[in-house]
């Protein structure tokens, strides 16, 4: 048990087979009591969550509820071997994300049908995709926005790696394809498994990424619309984003989907909540950018998965419409400067720099922790964080409203790996090595999720491109929610394998290398 | 001891007491171990809910 980054082996806390680990970890006094400080706070956010006994309700309701005995060592799982800035960064941002999915869960809840029952709040209710940009909403501060595809799967898995295999199976039983993006199918399987809450006066969804999501999407809308009475409006952004002949149509659809809020709830689109939003994305903006920036040096500060689940969370599901990230974005920059200042570094020796690219694989977020723990990897970004840094229009004129839809069609067209697998070579091939070059990166460690066509069929040019540039480049192949086909292991295995053979080098920390946690959350 | 004495005692008593008990929890892990024990009981209870079950 150690202070100092580094001395600890960090693998011996896990029990072989086990489920939970087998005790947290010694920071050195300050850093440990920090980190149970926070875990208080964590235990009393679930305190208050079921002292509702709606909530208590559900949780003997909806299968996937019981991934949320799990909340505590999902942040466990992220803060692994973290000190100082680097640990504070992490709490900031899981604590925020806890509390504000603890909220939607109540929201969710408290309108449910089956639950909680208030009508007249389910009628300020619009539902939207859990892989959609939320854009469209900004400017309806009186109307709950919830996804009911957040916690029941992209949570759910994050909680627990076995999160979505009912539901993957549930949805193959009934005859949908198993080659497409479990993420999707497994959504689909919540829908036809009854375990999705019911509510809300209208729904949107969005046409990305994929055939997957396209096909899940199909299956959820026509229950929504055929046995719940909630019309559902479907938000086609153009899939070739980068093109400037698809900007009007985007704009149109944006103008097309409030009319169809403005429709089914009676609210009017509140310009002023608009351009308070659009200040808060441009400011979310600014210090992702300042990260990145930092993230270029020889001091990077935020990265690994404090980057990738808070960019995800921040940029599409919160997309300037709760003040409280605004704070936590500040609180995040002020510990990266800090850190950045005092020339610190997360593990003892950062040995390679890498650009992670593809999409990552979902059961094992904190991949990126290890990373860095196990072998001195330092991940600087990764494709779903390279998002859209276009400046919004924020001061309400005529003119500017008008430019406010094509904003939104913009951040709608570049939602999280929407960007990236659509739009076509130059978004998801040639812009790889522009960031390599930007953030000088000796290594590109690329996701290959299986189900993901969009991604694979580059396969060859990613090589080629690699080759060319002599840059080492592994693939990492996974199956997103689905860790019975490739597991956490062997997502490991195919890392330890590239850095010995390859660069012929021996881990920081060999207890991390092989671990024997199939059966953990 | 005076009235304010004995109700200090008492607050650092608690304090300390609760203290104690949440960091053992928190270091040794309890809190997980004892919810991974729940876990197995919840999803029997989710096999024997009716559902409406179809596309």
């Amino acid at each position: 048990m150690a202070k100092e980054v580094g001395k600890d082996r960090l693998g011996d806390l896990y029990i072989d087979g086990g489920k939970v680990r087998r005790r947290r970890e010694w920071r050195g006094v300050a850093d440990t009591l920090y980190d149970y400080s926070r875990w208080l706070k964590i235990m009393m956010t679930l305190g208050k969550f079921v002292m509702k006994p709606r909530n208590v309700k559900a949780m003997f309701r909806y299968r996937w509820m019981a991934n949320y005995l799990a909340v505590p060592m999902m942040v466990d799982r992220h803060t692994q071997g973290l000190r100082g800035e680097y640990l504070r960064i992490c709490h900031e941002e899981q604590d925020l994300i806890i509390d504000d999915v603890a909220q939607l869960l109540e929201n969710l809840f408290r309108g449910d049908r089956r639950i909680g029952n208030d009508t007249e709040f389910s009628k300020r209710v619009v539902l939207v995709d859990e892989n959609e940009m939320t854009a469209v909403m900004m400017g309806f501060p009186n109307l709950k926005v919830l996804s009911r595809e957040t916690p029941s799967t992209y949570v759910s898995v994050l909680l627990n790696q076995h999160a979505a295999e009912h539901y993957i199976d549930v949805a193959q039983e009934f005859g949908l394809a198993s080659d497409v993006c479990p993420m999707p199918e497994a959504e689909a399987g919540v829908s036809i498994d009854d375990d999705a809450p019911v509510l809300g006066a209208c729904a949107i969804q969005c046409n990305t990424t994929c055939d997957g999501s396209l096909l899940g999407n199909g299956v959820i809308s026509r229950r929504l619309e055929k046995e719940d009475g909630i019309p559902v409006f479907q938000l086609a952004a153009p899939l070739r984003h980068r093109e400037d002949d698809v900007q009007d149509y985007a704009a149109q659809e944006i103008k097309n989907a409030i009319a169809f809020v403005e429709k089914h709830t009676g609210h009017a689109w509140d310009w002023d909540a608009y351009f308070e939003c659009a200040k808060r994305v441009n400011y979310a903006t600014k210090c992702r950018q300042e990260w990145l920036e930092m993230n270029r040096t020889e001091y990077p500060q935020v990265f690994g998965s404090n980057l990738a689940l808070y960019t995800e969370t921040n940029y599409m599901a919160i997309c300037g419409r709760i003040p409280a990230f605004e704070k936590a974005d500040r609180r995040i920059t002020e510990l990266a400067r800090q850190a950045y200042a005092k020339k610190k570094m997360a593990v003892k020796e950062y040995r390679h720099r890498a650009i992670i690219w593809g999409v990552q694989s979902h059961y094992y977020m904190d991949f990126l922790v290890w990373l860095l723990n196990c072998w001195g990897i330092v991940p600087l970004t990764d494709m779903l964080s390279m998002v859209s840094t276009r400046e919004l229009k924020e001061t309400d004129t005529p003119e500017n409203r008008e430019t406010a839809y094509y904003d939104m069609a913009w951040l709608t067209e570049n939602m999280i790996m929407r960007n990236r697998t659509h739009g076509g070579y130059q978004v998801l091939l040639d812009e790889l090595w522009e960031y390599v070059d930007m953030f000088n990166a000796d290594m590109v460690i690329l996701w290959e999720h299986m189900s993901c066509k969009a991604l694979d069929g580059m396969h060859g040019l990613f090589e080629e491109r690699a080759r060319e540039r002599g840059i080492p480049l592994v693939w990492v192949t996974h199956d997103l929610f689905d860790p019975r086909i490739v597991s956490r292991q062997g997502v490991r295995d195919q890392i330890n394998s590239f850095m010995r053979t390859v660069f012929r080098e021996e881990p920081l920390d060999p207890s991390l290398e092989v671990l024997k946690d199939e059966e953990s959350w | 001891m005076s009235k304010p004495m004995k109700l200090l005692c008492w607050i650092l008593l608690f304090c300390t007491g609760f203290f104690v008990i949440t960091f053992t929890v928190y270091f040794f892990n309890l809190d997980m171990k004892l919810t991974a024990m729940i876990e197995p009981f919840l999803l029997k209870h989710y096999d024997r809910i009716e559902r409406d079950r179809h596309l």
